[in-house]
């Protein structure tokens, strides 16, 4: 095993090969990355909720404003943390220290894709001082609008200004974290394939190192038409293909396919890898055997091979042909089976149990209950294509996709955080300010997100700047709503800062962990020091059991690491 | 409860009642599940042997609870699939005879309406123009061309529950049907850029007198 | 598995081969979205095919033998590296590299030819005729030869540097074959898309 010495600040948080500090690296840039969308959301929450009225910290918002604050809010919460989060920090961090191993295949490669994410970061936040200000085309940035005033069909702009606007910036930044990305998803799957410990098989493994690659691998086939697509759209601005442009024989449909076809799966790619920090924590602390290992991992795969298969349900009202419509109705349906037995599986590992209703615990029933009670569930009416004729962008989209991935993204990313703090800090967060937390983050995220749903359903569109034009909404209780889901989405953001400042407080002044195991875990990170040495273990673990082996009958611990004979 | 806007069409009934009926379903088994998450929390002192603990889920006997579940959720499914197929080609696939056809097209940032002139027929040199006020006659079937000159926008009638996207280079024809006079609006649903707020238009049913003389007035200016 | 000793496990593919591998289902992903994409606009537009006939199918067919000479090349350079043999590794390397330059020569003398022609973009000139589908032609034409000319590029620079680093280093010796599979992949691409775009009429 390699020895190496300590480093200094720079070298440590600038120049590590070491996959847990670039993972920390990611974790940082990504929370550089929230405070931003956090911040907009803020701004336009306000704004919707007293439309005459400065914001705070902003000052008035334009219709201008209001477009690029949603359409950056909506990139940075997707594209920077949802797949960065979740892929970039959960797959460096826990992948080779869950398989037992020193570092990633590629820890080059490694430093590499995080410097990409880095490049798309710069890229993309320069893109909002650029001198026509942020995109501001909505997120999915449906050409021609995204195109918009740098097109061709309008020659007066020059080249300069085609090429030095946010759009170009933005989808620059893109391509970037995509690239990023894929490079991390490479590293992941040689990793998980080539370098796991002695004795760890497929079937040992724990299940969120399934489920990052099963995501990477996804993301890897789905991601490649919109990464050509992108390119495509970048020439329609830069040089003048016709790509999108149905004056020049192109479609802006195209796009549209193009997006989806990457943007459903992203949804799993998103959501499969909070499922497998689910796994851990909810068989941990149920102290039972993940019910149905095997199970859950075919459901997965299955969910993953349909996700392709379902991305026009983001078009039903698109112009797309009516009759595809209905193929892809039934594949949305089907899809929602094999989710149906993963959530099933997770509660039935709660049943029986011993239960310890901890911090991390308490995010990852949170989580279960949310996606599937709200996010899940309303799914199902958006999969009706017929109530989506009515429900299509209005809020209801708005407030069901919140309710999918605010409870598996953000829920997920803490009940990882709160679980896995202790092995890479060494020390533990402060327990009240933890509990404070999470119940707050509970209540005002209902808070907000609820009344979008009525919202929705009383025929509010997405996007507008401003409802005090539109007469039927401004009926009474409508934006009552509005305000209550502004408050709560207002308190919900200061939320966040208890936890801010219990993780820079805990980091660096927290108690000290008394054990390495505290958790009373199998996998294989607990079996080392806290926080982990460079190069993860003194001598390589050799694996004997399965991940999730809790109260073996004739054990007299409750927990059997897997290193352990 | 009146949490929808007051509906007015044809076939706006049906896609209420397919929310209802998917809500009624799914809040049932919400309080299912509830309750399947809440009683192991609340339950969590209670002593089982280490042989109840043990439980892997690696058979189908262990199993059969999660199939179960997963089997009522295909019923529940595919009885809604089932339910809101017929109104989906009925709305979507087929267009019953009209009695009007208009154009509606969508420009940055207004809607522009054309009906058909003295000759009956549209896209000829006496179409009737018109800019955010669209009249229908009640209870006709009107045939909309959706079209969009510059960007995407995305026609919606909440109190039709119609919306259809209008996309540059192509017209895409859709039906709706208004049962009950009065003025409704229709606001554009796709983000298109500066005035999107403000890009709206009010739709007028009125009887069959009233929107002749209509189009009569319009055809004269 | 772990006992029985004629499969094959994953552990005892080389690292590179499988990372190879899966940068190279990405970029399937990628041109095969492209090529999608290109085939369902040439079966949406009749008139798409007379396009085709401007290119340059000669240039095309020599640059179609110049990227199969390459690829036999990479295949000796692998055999070389087989048996260890640096000078004649460095040897067919340098032979590929050649080619990838002479292929990119062949494809400036295209471009500049095309470009001369007028069939530039924007293409303002042809839309001033109404001619969409001849842009549209045209645009799938450089963004699929552009990008796959960039992915020529990368795949010499990469031989070049792995070359450099095992006849350095003198081990890893399997790197040029990892290398070797990229170039493969950059050469089975081209044949993918010479009939598409030359031969379409």
């Amino acid at each position: 095993m390699n020895t190496h010495q300590k480093h200094g600040f720079w070298h440590r948080y600038f120049f590590s090969l070491d996959h847990k500090d670039i993972g920390f690296q990611y974790m940082l840039t990504i929370f550089f990355m929230v405070a931003i969308g956090g911040f907009f959301a803020y701004v336009f929450r306000m704004h919707l909720a007293f439309p005459d009225m400065e914001v705070p910290l902003f000052g008035l918002v334009t219709n201008t404003d209001y477009n690029m604050l949603i359409t950056n809010h909506g990139l940075i919460m997707m594209m920077w943390l949802a797949l960065g989060m979740l892929l970039a920090v959960a797959g460096n961090y826990l992948i080779p220290i869950l398989i037992g191993t020193d570092d990633m295949a590629f820890p080059k490669l490694n430093k590499l894709s995080y410097w990409f994410f880095l490049i798309s970061v710069i890229l993309m936040v320069t893109s909002f001082f650029l001198p026509k200000g942020g995109v501001r085309g909505g997120w999915t940035m449906y050409p021609p609008l995204s195109v918009g005033d740098f097109g061709y069909n309008t020659p007066y702009a020059t080249f300069s200004d085609r090429f030095f606007s946010s759009n170009s910036f933005v989808l620059l930044a893109i391509v970037f974290e995509f690239t990023a990305l894929l490079m991390g998803g490479v590293n992941f799957f040689v990793t998980t394939l080539n370098k796991r410990a002695k004795g760890m098989t497929l079937m040992k493994m724990p299940l969120v190192v399934w489920m990052i690659n099963i995501a990477s691998v996804l993301f890897m086939f789905s991601v490649g038409p919109l990464v050509a697509g992108t390119f495509m759209l970048l020439l329609d601005i830069n040089v003048g293909t016709g790509f999108y442009d149905p004056y020049r024989g192109g479609d802006p449909l195209l796009w549209e396919h193009l997006f989806w076809f990457f943007g459903h799966p992203e949804v799993y790619v998103i959501l499969l890898p909070p499922l497998g920090i689910l796994a851990e924590v909810i068989s941990v602390n149920s102290r039972k055997p993940l019910f149905g290992y095997k199970f859950i991992l075919t459901m997965t795969l299955i969910a993953a091979v349909l996700s392709m298969m379902v991305w026009a349900h983001h078009q039903f009202v698109s112009g797309i042909d009516p009759r595809a419509a209905t193929v892809f109705s039934i594949f949305t349906i089907i899809i929602s089976f094999p989710f149906a037995g993963i959530i099933l599986a997770y509660i039935a590992t709660m049943w029986y149990g011993k239960l310890r209703f901890n911090l991390p615990m308490k995010w990852a029933v949170g989580s279960v209950v949310l996606f599937t009670l709200l996010g899940g569930f309303t799914g199902l009416h958006l999969g009706a294509s017929v109530f989506d004729i009515y429900a299509h962008d209005t809020s209801f989209v708005v407030a069901h996709f919140h309710y999918t991935l605010f409870p598996t993204v953000i829920f997920g990313s803490f009940a990882g955080i709160y679980y896995w703090f202790n092995k890479f800090s060494g020390r533990e967060l402060n327990k009240t300010l933890g509990n404070l937390h999470f119940w707050l983050t509970f209540i005002f995220f209902n808070g907000f997100a609820f009344p979008l749903f009525l919202l929705g359903l009383a025929g509010q569109q997405r996007r507008v700047a401003n409802y005090s034009q539109i007469e039927f909404l401004m009926q009474d209780p409508l934006p009552l709503y509005r305000q209550i889901a502004t408050i709560s989405a207002v308190i919900l953001i200061l939320t966040q800062f208890i936890f801010l400042f219990n993780f820079i407080w805990s980091l660096l002044k927290g108690k000290k962990v008394s054990t390495d195991n505290p958790w009373e875990a199998n996998t294989l990170e607990w079996q080392t020091s806290s926080p982990p040495p460079h190069g993860n273990f003194k001598t390589y673990p050799i694996v004997y059991h399965g991940p999730y082996e809790y109260n073996i009958p004739d054990r007299d611990t409750d927990f059997t690491p897997q290193n352990e004979k | 409860m009146n949490i929808f806007p007051e509906n007015a069409s044809s076939y706006g009934a049906e896609i209420d009642f397919i929310f209802w009926l998917i809500t009624i379903v799914v809040a049932v088994a919400g309080v299912v599940v509830l309750f399947l998450v809440l009683y192991p929390i609340f339950n969590r002192k209670k002593d089982y042997t280490k042989e109840q603990r043990y439980l892997k889920g690696d058979n189908f006997k262990q199993l059969r609870w999660i199939y179960l579940g997963i089997v009522l959720l295909a019923i529940a499914d595919f009885s809604f699939l089932f339910k809101e197929e017929s109104t989906w080609t009925k709305i979507e696939e087929t267009l019953p005879n009209k009695d009007l056809h208009i154009a509606v097209i969508g420009r940055q940032w207004m809607w522009e309406f054309v009906y058909p002139g003295p000759d009956g027929k549209l896209y000829t040199d006496d179409d009737v123009k018109a800019i955010n006020q669209l009249h229908i006659p009640v209870n006709a079937t009107v045939h909309m061309d959706i079209q969009a000159y510059d960007v995407i926008h995305s026609v919606f009638i909440p109190n039709a529950r119609f919306k259809q996207d209008a996309l540059p280079g192509r017209s895409i024809t859709r039906w709706v049907k208004m049962t009950k006079t009065g003025e409704y609006p229709l606001t554009c649903a796709e983000i298109c850029g500066i005035a999107h707020a403000n890009m709206k238009a009010t739709i007028t049913v009125e009887s069959e007198e009233d929107f002749n003389k209509t189009i009569a007035k319009l055809y004269k200016e | 598995m772990k006992n029985s000793s004629k499969k094959i496990t994953w552990r005892q593919i080389p690292q590179a081969r499988l990372a190879v591998w899966a940068l190279i289902a990405g970029e399937f992903a990628i041109f095969g979205g492209l090529i999608v994409l290109y085939i369902l606009n040439r079966l949406k537009y009749e008139s798409w095919g007379e396009m085709a006939q401007h290119t340059n199918v000669i240039a095309g067919t020599i640059n179609t033998f110049v990227l199969l000479t390459s690829s036999f090349f990479v295949v000796k350079a692998h055999e070389a590296a087989v048996h260890k043999d640096k000078q004649k590794i460095k040897l067919w390397i340098w032979l590929t590299i050649a080619c990838a330059f002479m292929f990119l020569g062949i494809k400036t003398y295209e471009y500049t030819h095309e470009i001369m022609h007028g069939f530039t973009l924007p293409g303002n000139a042809l839309l001033a005729e109404g001619k969409t589908v001849e842009v549209m032609y045209w645009s799938f034409y450089y963004t699929m030869t552009g990008l796959h000319g960039l992915h020529v590029i990368a795949g010499a620079l990469a031989l070049f540097f792995v070359m450099r680093k095992v006849t350095k280093t003198e081990e890893n010796y399997h790197h040029i074959e990892a290398a070797g599979l990229y170039w493969h992949m950059v050469d089975i691409v081209w044949i993918f898309l010479f009939p598409l775009i030359y031969l379409i009429h």
